[in-house]
């Protein structure tokens, strides 16, 4: 039998009034795979995220996330079966402390649910969880921060903790190292490829080095179409690609 | 292996912080009356701590939770005539002891907010304050449709000393009433702030901050609101009841507007920011209005402009205020700040006793012109204000006095910055 793919696109549209933003996109993103997605600014990078999160209805199409239709669920329904994702614009719970922000980001998954009749700090795993990823970020010493005063980097590394720290098996991050330095940047995808051990992760990224370093799969988005995916070597190479979009950065590449 | 110590040694002795402040609490409600034993004194302490409750609920919504509810004493009224229709019940030879009232009140509460929140918790912020105010006058019109069940105008009213004794008690004497008002306030202040600390109550600040992401971190933000609506409108109901033992009597104001705004007032002039906040402006503004009404009736007009000013110049709140003080005075750099706040102290007293002044002076014209008495005096001062010489002197100090606030004010927040900056660093 074959297994289905963690998450696969069939013939999604999207339009906002008259506006198409995205036609007939299909991709499929194989279990475990780290798939890119790059394109030029406007090319429904980022609205593609918000369709499969169930941010927005789609216009047409269908969504199937291991085989299974999760097309016109809730956001938070898609995030109980799965999909975890991280924000272009950094979307925190800014009066929160650092370790706070983790805790919420865990509680779903580690049983704390709605729960009104016992105390916050009585889960243990929920605790533990939060301080194993205030390590991993490397935010032990922000912990009590509210995140809304953290430095630019220290909130992108926390938008990506509240992404993984509910350890979904698919991980979604739109443009996770968006801003940050050479070294904030090497920093970042050490832990995007750390915490994806084993996961499935489908991202958005600018910087080419990220991409090329990071993803098994390139899919290239233009115009609201799929120009081109597969492994990085043949998407280098791919003229329509070149022309569409890498142009001067394929050159500086190979 | 270090984060293990602090992690075992930590819950202990901040169990101990918590609660000594709780302890100390218990300790003042109890000895209370023993310092301040009058009939005024009593029942001023019952309505400060009913206050209390119903802003520490009110805050559940507004600063937990980022809900303005501007209907919010619907849960209150309607909690407290439960209450009072079960008092009606005792009075009537049921064994519903007088102690008991507050849970009838609290049982109201749910279940009015678990039926109106199903219409206000699918929407935020602006949406969701119309929401909440139009129910509340879809309910105040219902309850003076049926005068029956709520009294009308008049509202309803029982005997509290009228149900059965326990321990010899039947509630009658204003200190027993106290007793268990403040015991019930407090138990209640508790449980809120333990719900402050649970899964829900974190949820709720998480909602506050940024409701959408709290839908692609698994939960569903407009049943969290809910949840918490249900909450908030216990806590409120039990204050419903807790009024309705101290003042044996319930009437649609208690429902109204005029309650609901009185509530905003009071939690916005404590800070929503922190706990302990609309406990403090509850106590503060209760005083007020019970300190000044008997001196004035122009005492809501001061409540209002306290609050405007507050809005303005404080937006955290008294609780706002300390918290920012807090730290500078721990460490000693307190006293860097007080010559430029004294500073700002004339300007502060001429605007406000300008201000008092133009206030009693228009109330007094416009009784004297109703046909009310004239003469006596306006501020300590022999003021008539159907001469000009007194509008005059009131305008000038309001002037003047703003003038010197303008002045001095900004070199004292100065201060503030570079003392507070200077901890930072």
């Amino acid at each position: 039998m074959i297994r289905p793919a963690a998450l696969q696109l069939n013939g999604v549209y999207k339009s906002f009034g008259l506006v198409d933003v995205l036609r007939n996109v299909e991709i499929t993103v194989a279990a475990g795979e780290r798939h890119a997605i790059i394109g030029p600014n406007g090319a429904g990078k980022s609205t593609l995220f918000h369709l499969i999160t169930g941010r927005f209805p789609l216009s047409a199409g269908r969504i199937y996330l291991h085989g299974d239709d999760i097309t016109g669920r809730s956001s938070y329904d898609i995030y109980r079966l799965g999909i975890a994702r991280s924000f272009q614009v950094t979307s925190l719970f800014n009066r929160l402390s650092v370790f706070e922000n983790l805790r919420v980001g865990a509680m779903r998954v580690l049983g704390a649910g709605h729960a009104w009749w016992r105390l916050l700090d009585r889960y243990r795993p929920l605790r533990e969880r939060a301080e194993e990823m205030l390590e991993m970020l490397g935010l032990e010493e922000r912990r009590n921060v509210p995140a809304g005063l953290l430095a630019y980097a220290d909130q992108r590394a926390l938008e990506i903790g509240l992404a993984i720290v509910g350890g979904a098996n698919t991980i979604l991050l739109d443009e996770p190292t968006a801003g940050m330095s050479r070294h904030e940047t090497e920093r970042a995808v050490a832990l995007i490829r750390k915490v994806t051990e084993g996961r499935t992760l489908l991202v958005v990224e600018h910087d080419m080095g990220v991409v090329f370093d990071l993803a098994d799969r390139i899919s290239v988005l233009a115009n609201g179409n799929v120009i081109a995916s597969g492994p990085p070597s043949d998407v280098r190479g791919d003229p329509a690609v070149r022309t569409a979009y890498l142009g001067a950065v394929a050159e500086t590449l190979t | 292996m270090s984060a293990t110590q602090t992690m075992s040694t930590v819950p202990t002795s901040s169990l101990a912080r918590t609660f000594l402040p709780w302890l100390l609490a218990a300790l003042l409600v109890a000895v209370m009356p023993q310092i301040f034993g009058s009939g005024f004194a009593i029942s001023l302490l019952c309505r400060m701590a009913i206050a209390a409750v119903f802003a520490l609920s009110f805050n559940m919504l507004m600063g937990q939770g980022g809900m303005m509810d501007f209907g919010h004493a619907v849960y209150l009224g309607l909690g407290g005539f439960l209450a009072m229709h079960a008092m009606r019940a005792a009075n009537a030879g049921w064994w519903i002891p007088t102690p008991a009232l507050p849970l009838v009140g609290a049982f109201g509460g749910v279940v009015m907010a678990a039926v109106g929140g199903l219409v206000v918790a699918r929407s935020t912020r602006t949406a969701f304050a119309m929401i909440t105010m139009g129910l509340a006058e879809a309910i105040v019109a219902l309850v003076l449709m049926l005068p029956r069940l709520f009294g009308g105008e008049e509202g309803i009213n029982a005997d509290r000393s009228g149900g059965p004794a326990v321990f010899g008690w039947d509630f009658g004497s204003p200190i027993e009433a106290y007793y268990v008002v403040s015991s019930w306030a407090l138990l209640a202040a508790l449980l809120m702030f333990l719900f402050t600390r649970t899964p829900l109550g974190r949820l709720s600040n998480a909602v506050r901050d940024n409701a959408e992401r709290v839908g692609f971190l698994g939960y569903d933000p407009a049943r969290v609101r809910y949840l918490i609506y249900i909450f908030s409108g216990l806590f409120a109901g039990l204050a419903g009841g807790l009024q309705a033992i101290n003042d044996e009597i319930i009437t649609a104001a208690n429902i109204g507007s005029n309650a609901a705004g009185a509530v905003l007032l009071m939690t916005f002039i404590g800070g929503t920011g922190t706990f302990i906040g609309p406990v403090i402006g509850a106590v503060l503004v209760t005083l007020m209005q019970m300190a000044l009404g008997t001196v004035t009736d122009a005492w809501q007009i001061y409540n209002g402009l306290i609050f405007v000013i507050m809005v303005l110049w404080a937006p955290g709140g008294i609780s706002g205020i300390i918290l920012a003080h807090a730290p500078l005075v721990r460490n000693g750099r307190g006293r860097l700040l007080l010559p430029s706040y004294l500073r700002t102290l004339p300007g502060f007293v001429l605007a406000i006793a300008g201000t008092v002044g133009l206030c009693e002076m228009a109330y007094r014209l416009q009784s004297i012109r109703g046909g009310g008495p004239r003469g006596g005096n306006i501020l300590f001062l022999p003021a008539d204000p159907e001469t000009v010489a007194p509008w005059v002197v009131a305008a000038v100090m309001t002037t003047v006095g703003i003038w010197l606030l303008a002045v001095t004010a900004p070199p004292a927040r100065g201060a503030w910055m570079h003392a507070s900056g200077g901890t930072q660093a």
